[in-house]
């Protein structure tokens, strides 16, 4: 079994590997879009914002709107990546169709996938998280540690409804049908922008977003408060989803690369 | 089946216009008969069946490819060929039958046979923003190919193919037969025992396509096995030991390509222009066999004088006079063969 789990990880490892060979072949193009969007959103929304809106909660508007840009960086990053990236590699690249000759099953390549969502929306978050110390928007300057391994958490829930999309769609432009109806309401209402503290209806609604429970955590680090029982919460809930929806997306993308 | 045909009647030589030159490649078998025959089974597949909603792909297909042989999978688009070698590494999961590649189920262990199994896809599925050696290096590693022997590994097998020229290059530069033969390079990676190639040489020009014979052919010598479909006859014939042909999903024949002839569309045939259909059937001889092939009209007859005769008779000379080949028991086997009734 142990050995099993091994070769298994190995496997889904040389995935990561080979996303990573890809990747970095157009390295700026690939880190442009999902970092210039958060820093672009802190200057219009925060800067320009926050004089006329005061403080929340004891925060500039400015601070309040910082751990939601970690979010948000690790929320495009892997949605993007699981819904038009697989897609691509899948259908026009025939990427695994090769791939899947070799050792490597389909439980690798999801799992490679998901790892590769980690790592990417980790590094991503971690560099957001640095810009926003600099910037001096951290009441608590530790959470630059904690944002690369929550923004990772977050991002494979995500992934994986990227790749229940990709699964799902039955061309590439439905995927502006799922960001409009699922991913940009996720993004929109989950706490990023404003408190859902007196909106006792969405405050429920927003219990089955994974997304919603990472942009919590990061903002608990960000504001440096330390309330247990609600980081146990949602980090729970935050797993539970990783769970669920990963091994929904291994059925349905096992479906499809297999027939 | 260039020498038998000679040593029949010589003259058939001079008109055997249809047997294309064997050029460099033997056709020789390059495993001794007896030794392949006493070896064990590879792939055994019983009753395989494999149904895509409402349509059946595989219904009940029988076969058997034993160590050291080469066998072709013979047969008409949709017969079954890519969906049964998709079978046999878990990319498409049977809905029936039972299957055993070096005697594990892919169903339930596509791994352990994935191993051992070198495969060139219809498509070459490259990544085409990698360079050569960047592909080759990541399949090596998934091919789980010690890193200190991968490198020597691919820079051989790419002189072997000569594509040793191109390893600093983007996959989107390549030409077709390049990309062709670095899908061989990478089906090779990890010495596979058995290598499968699905339509290996569609679409190729015969330089390329004699190049990646060759390199079959001496890949058996070194002992192993090889499972190949193609829609090119010659192909078979220079390749296989055995041909097996699907039609619909069934095997409809199997055996060595010259029993096969022998068995199946013995002798000889004349083709001929449509318009001497009449004065044709009026010779017809027992034992004679009058088909189509497109708007051409063909006689198939047990001896070569008997054909030489009829053109005498006819007053007209075949469009083509040929011992009868692979090509002609394909056709009759999967119906495509018009006979005089249709």
């Amino acid at each position: 079994m142990t050995d099993e789990f091994r070769t298994s990880f190995q496997l889904a490892w040389h995935v990561v590997v080979r996303n990573w060979v890809v990747y970095r072949k157009d390295f700026l193009a690939n880190i442009s879009p999902t970092l210039a969007d958060p820093a672009l959103m802190l200057t219009a929304l925060g800067m320009g914002l926050s004089p006329f809106i005061g403080e929340i909660g004891g925060l500039s508007y400015a601070q309040y709107l910082a751990p939601g840009m970690v979010a948000t960086t690790a929320l495009f990053t892997a949605f993007f990546e699981s819904s038009y990236g697989f897609y691509v590699k899948m259908t026009f690249e025939s990427v695994f169709k090769a791939m899947l000759t070799t050792p490597i099953g389909v439980k690798e390549v999801v799992i490679g996938e998901f790892l590769w969502g980690y790592i990417r929306a980790a590094m991503m978050g971690g560099t957001v998280g640095i810009f926003l110390l600099f910037m001096g928007l951290l009441s608590n300057p530790w959470a630059v540690f904690a944002f690369p391994v929550i923004s990772g958490l977050l991002a494979v829930p995500c992934g994986a409804i990227g790749l229940l999309a990709s699964a799902m769609v039955r061309n590439i432009n439905q995927f502006q049908t799922v960001y409009s109806f699922l991913i940009a309401p996720i993004f929109y209402l989950s706490g990023v922008f404003f408190p859902l503290g007196d909106r006792p209806v969405l405050s429920v609604i927003v219990q089955f977003s994974p997304f919603y429970h990472g942009v919590r955590l990061l903002q608990l680090s960000a504001w440096g408060q330390w309330h247990p029982g609600e980081i146990a919460w949602h980090l729970g809930l935050l797993l539970a989803f990783t769970a669920g929806l990963g091994y929904w997306a291994y059925r349905k993308v096992q479906k499809i690369l297999t027939t | 089946m260039v020498g038998r045909c000679a040593a029949e009647a010589p003259v058939v030589l001079a008109l055997c216009l249809s047997v294309p030159t064997i050029g460099r490649v033997s056709i020789a078998p390059d495993t001794p008969a007896a030794a392949v025959s006493d070896a064990e089974p590879v792939i055994v597949a019983r009753a395989v069946a494999k149904k895509f909603g409402d349509f059946a792909a595989l219904q009940g297909l029988d076969l058997e490819v034993k160590r050291g042989e080469c066998v072709g999978l013979l047969g008409p688009n949709g017969a079954g060929k890519s969906t049964f070698i998709g079978c046999l590494y878990g990319a498409v999961l049977r809905t029936g039958g039972d299957l055993r590649v070096f005697g594990y189920d892919p169903a339930e262990n596509p791994r352990k046979i994935k191993e051992r199994l070198g495969v060139v896809p219809q498509e070459n599925a490259l990544d085409e923003g990698l360079t050569v050696m960047e592909n080759m290096r990541l399949y090596a590693r998934f091919e789980g190919v010690d890193k200190k022997a991968a490198l020597p590994r691919i820079q051989d097998l790419l002189a072997h193919m000569s594509l040793d020229h191109k390893k600093e290059a983007p996959i989107k530069t390549l030409s077709g037969g390049m990309k062709r033969r670095l899908a061989f390079v990478r089906a090779l990676l990890s010495d596979p025992e058995v290598l499968i190639l699905d339509e290996p040489t569609t679409g190729l020009d015969p330089a390329v396509r004699h190049l990646l014979w060759e390199k079959v052919i001496s890949y058996r010598q070194a002992g192993k096995t090889v499972m190949v479909t193609t829609h090119y006859m010659h192909e078979a014939e220079i390749l296989c030991d055995r041909i097996i042909i699907l039609n619909r999903g069934i095997v409809v024949g199997a055996g060595a390509p010259r029993a096969l002839i022998d068995q199946e569309t013995p002798g000889f045939v004349a083709t001929f222009g449509h318009d001497l259909e009449e004065q044709i059937k009026a010779e017809l001889q027992t034992g004679w066999e009058l088909f189509h092939q497109g708007r051409q009209c063909c006689v198939r007859a047990p001896r070569i004088d008997d054909l030489l005769a009829l053109q005498q008779t006819l007053g007209a000379t075949a469009l083509q006079l040929r011992p009868s080949n692979l090509e002609d028991v394909y056709l009759k086997l999967t119906g495509r063969e018009l006979d005089d009734n249709d």
